[in-house]
């Protein structure tokens, strides 16, 4: 709060009190009171009002600068009237009450949209796991039967229920993964014998190298991860995948490669974004764009950073960069 | 033969395990009252028992924690719940190995042998008819005469002898390579096989592969 800002608020105040100092020197003067005794009552009415001013100002900047302070330095800015202190004067008084208020009717509602949150997310959870049954007997069912014609089928479904499940996962505030020392190549070789058949029926060599590591992740996210990527390889035309690890001092890099259609220099930045199909999304296969979009969410949920890397027709690198932290490896 | 205990709510899902894992030469024993679930696991005598986690009356992982109190034997758990908390819990409970729905059947039975296995271990080796066969050194020993396989070589022969006399089809050699992270493709798991034939008929097994059209093949 600057004098400025003060003054220019008060200035009609100030004139009121002018015109009313005026009016008693007609006054006085109509009553023939001594010069000397009018310059020292006028003396006197405005040393007492400057000092009455002054003390004014300076209570009220004293709070609204501390409030200042605090909103430019609060991330959360609708926690402000829990942190600063009631004043001592009316206005802000009444200013303070009415921000807590309002901020506790936002809470509270903020509060109600989460709960409503997690009860949906709750709710697919348990829907997911239900839906798995059926799928699992189904896949068994054909197993047993000796027959194929329905697996690929079933496993679209699989994986249009985890992509379900991992979006709103991705989604939630709460904490649901562990992170823990995860070996990579138990991970790949999981997803590999997933999407097996696919693989071979379209002729896709798969070779993995420097996967005799582990990684600080969750286990299950990056198998979605890699189940993601893998999809996509084989949807946009690859005939050859290759996954390599670079172990560094303080990072592991993974690389995703693959030799299929590539992605337009164009569309490279964005293909990351929400709904985003771009070139390929239309002239190939129909896309949700919502793969890679989970993929992100989930990767910088994790901490891992991800990026790509392409050049139309030749290949398409998805880095995922595994941070090392010396905290781990105490033994 | 092996006995298997399904301790699982969801019926069909229940009699098909059952189904899979009594075409594979297993005897199983399937679960109908879930309320005595833990007296029965106690008195089932099984080899190993298949357990789901979401189970009315007690729940799979209480039932593992009880049953562990009194007996060690291999518990697998099965699961829709597939978070690594779930899986976690459940090892630290003292589950063997912890598998998601849906799966792959063939890799449910490679875990149910890799678990039987580590529980029933015979010295890391085996006998096909006269010759032995050694894991660890990735060999077949005849009389003396000793083939050294290569590790699909060996990861295809341990499956079929596992299996030694039943049709062991490509798709289960293919999920078995794959699993121990050799993704090859058609033409080299066929290669394979003929080289493999080639060193048993060297060790003096002639046409010990047999390949029945369409469906796979059995060792005799």
């Amino acid at each position: 709060m600057s004098i400025t800002e003060y003054l220019k608020d008060r200035l009609s105040v100030y004139m009121i009190y002018l015109v009313t100092l005026a009016t008693a020197l007609i006054f006085m003067q109509a009553f023939h009171i001594r010069t000397q005794c009018i310059i020292i009552v006028y003396v006197i009415l405005l040393l007492g009002g400057g000092i009455a001013e002054c003390w004014v100002f300076f209570r009220k900047k004293s709070f609204y600068d501390k409030l200042n302070y605090c909103l430019d330095n609060l991330d959360k800015k609708y926690l402000l009237a829990e942190m600063t202190e009631a004043p001592d004067f009316f206005d802000g008084r009444f200013l303070y009450e009415v921000l807590r208020q309002s901020d506790k009717a936002m809470c509270e509602h903020i509060a109600e949209y989460r709960r409503e949150n997690l009860e949906f997310r709750e709710y697919i959870e348990m829907w997911v796991h239900e839906v798995k049954l059926p799928v699992a007997s189904l896949q068994l069912m054909c197993h047993n039967d000796g027959s194929t014609r329905y697996s690929e089928q079933l496993k679209r479904i699989d994986d249009y229920i985890e992509n379900v499940l991992y979006y709103a996962r991705s989604r939630n505030a709460e904490k649901d993964y562990i992170i823990k020392a995860v070996p990579l190549k138990r991970v790949f070789s999981e997803i590999a014998i997933k999407n097996r058949s696919e693989l071979l029926e379209r002729n896709i060599s798969l070779s993995a190298e420097g996967l005799d590591t582990e990684v600080m992740t969750d286990s299950k996210w990056l198998a979605f991860i890699f189940g993601q990527l893998m999809g996509n390889s084989i949807k946009y035309e690859a005939d050859e995948i290759k996954v390599y690890a670079e172990d560094f001092d303080d990072k592991t890099v993974l690389h995703f490669r693959d030799n299929g259609i590539g992605i337009s220099e164009a569309d490279l930045p964005y293909i990351f974004e929400k709904s985003f199909t771009g070139e390929n999304g239309r002239t190939h296969t129909k896309s949700t764009g919502m793969g890679l979009y989970i993929v992100k969410m989930l990767c910088t949920k994790l901490g891992h950073s991800v990026q790509a890397d392409s050049v139309q027709g030749e290949y398409t690198d998805i880095t995922i960069v595994f941070g090392k932290d010396k905290l781990h490896n105490i033994q | 033969m092996k006995k298997i205990m399904i301790i699982e709510d969801d019926t069909v899902l229940r009699d098909e395990v059952a189904t899979l894992l009594k075409n594979s030469g297993y005897e199983v024993q399937v679960v109908t009252d879930l309320s005595t679930s833990l007296e029965q696991m106690k008195s089932s005598g099984a080899d190993l028992i298949l357990l789901d986690i979401n189970l009315p009356f007690v729940g799979g992982e209480t039932l593992l924690q009880e049953f562990r109190k009194v007996s060690d034997t291999p518990v697998i758990m099965l699961t829709s719940r597939s978070t690594e908390i779930d899986e976690v819990l459940s090892m630290s409970f003292g589950a063997d190995d912890y598998i998601t729905k849906p799966y792959n059947p063939t890799i449910l039975l490679l875990r149910i042998s890799a678990v039987l296995k580590r529980f029933t271990k015979t010295g890391g080796s085996q006998m096909y008819h006269d010759a032995e066969v050694s894991t660890v050194k990735g060999s077949i020993d005849r009389n003396g005469k000793e083939q050294v396989l290569t590790k699909n070589e060996m990861i295809i022969f341990q499956l079929l002898l596992d299996r030694q006399g039943e049709i062991v089809t490509r798709d289960d050699l293919m999920t078995a390579l794959w699993d121990n992270d050799e993704f090859v493709n058609d033409n080299a798991l066929s290669v394979n096989i003929s080289r493999l034939r080639g060193k048993l008929a060297d060790l003096g097994f002639e046409d010990a592969i047999e390949t029945r059209k369409k469906q796979g093949y059995v060792l005799k």
